[in-house]
This record gives C-alpha cells, structure tokens and sequence, in this order.
C-alpha cells in the first residue's frame, strides 16, 4: 500500500494526551500495586485494615504509616517511595484534569467559556501538582 | 392481523411552535414494516404526515429514524420483531428537525465530506482496472457496506453532546478507503482524524454498533483508525 505524504504535523494535544490517558491507567495500576505490595511485605499484614492499606495503594505517605502501627518506620522514609508518590500525583492529577477537559470540550462549542475552562483546568493542574509536590517532600 | 396503536411524531413548523405525538389505531400483518404503517398513515389517515424512503427494501439509507426509542431503517424493521403493540416512531437525535420524521442531514454530510470519502489514487490510470487480492478486499469489506443512513452517528451520545465531532459514519468511510489497497488518501484522512473531533472523541460506547442496520463492526472499525494513527501503520 503506498500513500500520499503529507506534511507532520507539531505538537498535538489531543494524540499526546489519548495515548497518555491509556498509559497513566496502567502505570496507576502498577505503582499502586507496587505499594500495596511493598506495605504487605514490610509489615502492614498484621498492623493494619482495610483504609490504611488503600492509602498505601494511592499515596504511599510516611504519615500513613505512623496510624498504622508499622515498627520499621525507616523501610518507608526514603527517595524511592518519594518518588512513587510524585509519580502517582502527577499520573493522578494529569489523568483526572485531563478527563475534565475532555468534558469541558464535549459540552461547551467554540466559546469563550471553553478558553475560560481550559485556562482554569491549566492553572489548576500545575497548582494542585505543586502542592502535592511539596506535601510530599515535606512529610 | 395484529391490532397496533402507532404513535408519531408530529413537527411542522409553518403551523407548530412545537412538536407534539398523534396517535393511531391500525390493523396490521406481523410481516409488515414500519415503514408500510407510515405509509398507510399517509395514504389514509392523513396526507400532511412527511418522512424520507426510496428504496423501501434497506439500501438507499433515507429511512432511519427511532423505533421504540432505537435507531432503525423503517423499511427494514419489522412488526413481528417488535415486542410491544405500542410502537412509537420519532426523528433520529441530534440534528434539526425539519419536519416530522425529516431531519436536517446537512451537517452529517459536511462531516462526511471532511474525510475525503472518495478513491485517491495520483498513478498512471491502468489499462483495464486497479488489480486488488480477494484478502486485500476484505480488509475493508464489511466499511464499504455503509448506506449512510446516519443511524450509528445519531445513536451516539459524543455527537449529541458536540456535533463538531465528526461522528462514526464519517470514520467508518474513512476506514473504507484508508485501508483498501488501492487507495493512497491514507495518510492524509488519518491526518484530519487525528484531531481533537475525529477519532478522539470516540469512548467505545458502542451504540453505533448496536444501530448499523448493515451490521458494521464499526467500534471496532474506529479501533482500527486509532491503531493506525498511533503506531503509524496500516498493517
Ligand atoms: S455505518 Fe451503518 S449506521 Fe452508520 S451510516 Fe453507515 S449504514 Fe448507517
Ligand atoms: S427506504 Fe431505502 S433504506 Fe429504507
């Protein structure tokens, strides 16, 4: 099969963001999984119930760890599971504001309102992306 | 004879500032269509009541509207396979109606021409015709079986809620030309499909695949469009 060439076209939001959307599920899944793993083994099967263990699934924070009677504190507070946090948070936020612009799209035409929208959900994503930044570094 | 009360959708906007329902009794044959119901309404019962139909055997596509809330072909649906004795007939959603079962096909057809539904070919004309393998055919077998009645399209809540979408039946033909051999607009229809109101808006929701009354696989046709705009191949 040939095919005309056409020219390549730049950045496209809507191609980046479609194969971002299937790949931040799984890699979700996967991070998730890793820390409900990883608190199953270091301890949390008989120190903890059902919340802690999800919190450890989406948001594997030391603090979690304080109300879950965990003794070996040390196997949680380091840059590895720091950096399982921020990746969950940005997968997260990214995934879930990207799904609201999605929305915004689908309803509102060519408006001002969709400009407005997709200016809030912007600003909105670094701001909340940021935030959970330094929650993280600072806990 | 089975005893039916049909009920239509009534719209004209010369008299009518806004649609209502007539309702009518009739006697009818279980091997009748909905169709023939229509044009029994229009014959006896009154003249004024407008729908499109040519063919009246499922092919020429003008006759898709909602049967007991789902997208059918008039001329293909038929009593005996409706449950109920209660039929209600409507417009198909999402586009304006122009009167009674008549919408406003304009802007399906506008997104219909936007995928560039015609065979592109730039090489010397052969000498008899462009020769194509019985596989090669298949591959987009089951697209080239559209009718264009809009029933996938207008079954589709992401074109209700945006009609700038392009819709399924603009990306079911798309499909038939981007993968048949002979053709070399592939490139440029998966370029305008890769965009924000073509594939993308596509959830896998499947209404349309339930609506075809050609039976097109068309999820799984869009599934293929987006598989060859993501990894760049047509294999
Ligand atoms: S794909 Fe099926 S439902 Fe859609 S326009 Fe073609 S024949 Fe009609
Ligand atoms: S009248 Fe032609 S498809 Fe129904």
């Amino acid at each position: 099969m040939t095919s005309r060439k056409v020219a390549k076209r730049g950045f496209n939001l809507d191609y980046v963001m479609w194969l971002f959307m299937r790949l931040s599920a799984l890699a979700m899944y996967a991070v998730g999984l890793t820390g409900l793993t990883a608190a199953l083994v270091m301890g949390a099967r008989t120190q903890t119930d059902l919340s802690t263990l999800v919190r450890w699934t989406f948001f594997q924070n030391p603090s979690h760890v304080f109300s879950s009677d965990i003794v070996v504190l040390d196997n949680f507070i380091n840059q590895f599971w720091q950096i399982m946090q921020i990746t969950m948070v940005f997968f997260g936020v990214t995934h879930g504001l990207n799904g609201l612009r999605i929305v915004v799209e689908d309803f509102m035409g060519s408006t001002i309102w969709r400009t407005l929208w997709r200016g809030f959900i912007f600003f909105a994503w670094i701001f909340i992306t940021l935030v959970a930044i330094y929650v993280v570094l600072a806990s | 004879m089975k005893k039916i009360t049909l009920k239509l959708f009534r719209y004209n906007p010369e008299t009518d500032t806004k649609p209502h329902y007539d309702t009518y009794k009739l006697e009818v044959e279980p091997t009748d269509r909905v169709l023939d119901l229509l044009e029994k309404v229009k014959g006896y019962e009154d003249g004024t009541l407008s729908f499109r139909r040519s063919c009246a055997h499922g092919v020429c596509g003008s006759c898709a509207m909602r049967v007991n809330g789902e997208n059918k072909l008039a001329c293909k649906t038929l009593i005996q396979d409706i449950k109920s004795s209660k039929i209600t007939v409507e417009p198909i959603l999402g586009m304006p109606v122009l009167k009674d079962m008549i919408v406003d096909m304009e802007p399906f057809f506008d997104n219909y021409k936007k995928v560039m539904p015609y065979f592109i070919n730039d090489d010397p004309k052969p000498e008899k015709e462009h020769i194509q393998s019985i596989e090669e055919q298949e591959r987009f077998d089951d697209t080239a079986k559209c009718i264009l009645c809009g029933a996938c399209t207008t079954s589709c809540p992401s074109f209700w809620a945006n009609d700038e979408y392009v819709g399924p039946a603009a990306i079911v033909n798309a499909h038939r030309f981007i993968f048949d051999s002979r053709d070399q607009g592939a490139a440029e229809r998966l370029q305008i499909l890769n965009d924000q109101f073509g594939v993308y808006r596509c959830r896998t929701i499947f209404n349309c695949t339930l609506a075809c009354p050609r039976e097109i696989e068309i999820t799984k046709a869009i599934g293929e469009v987006k598989k060859a705009i993501a990894t760049g191949s047509l294999d």
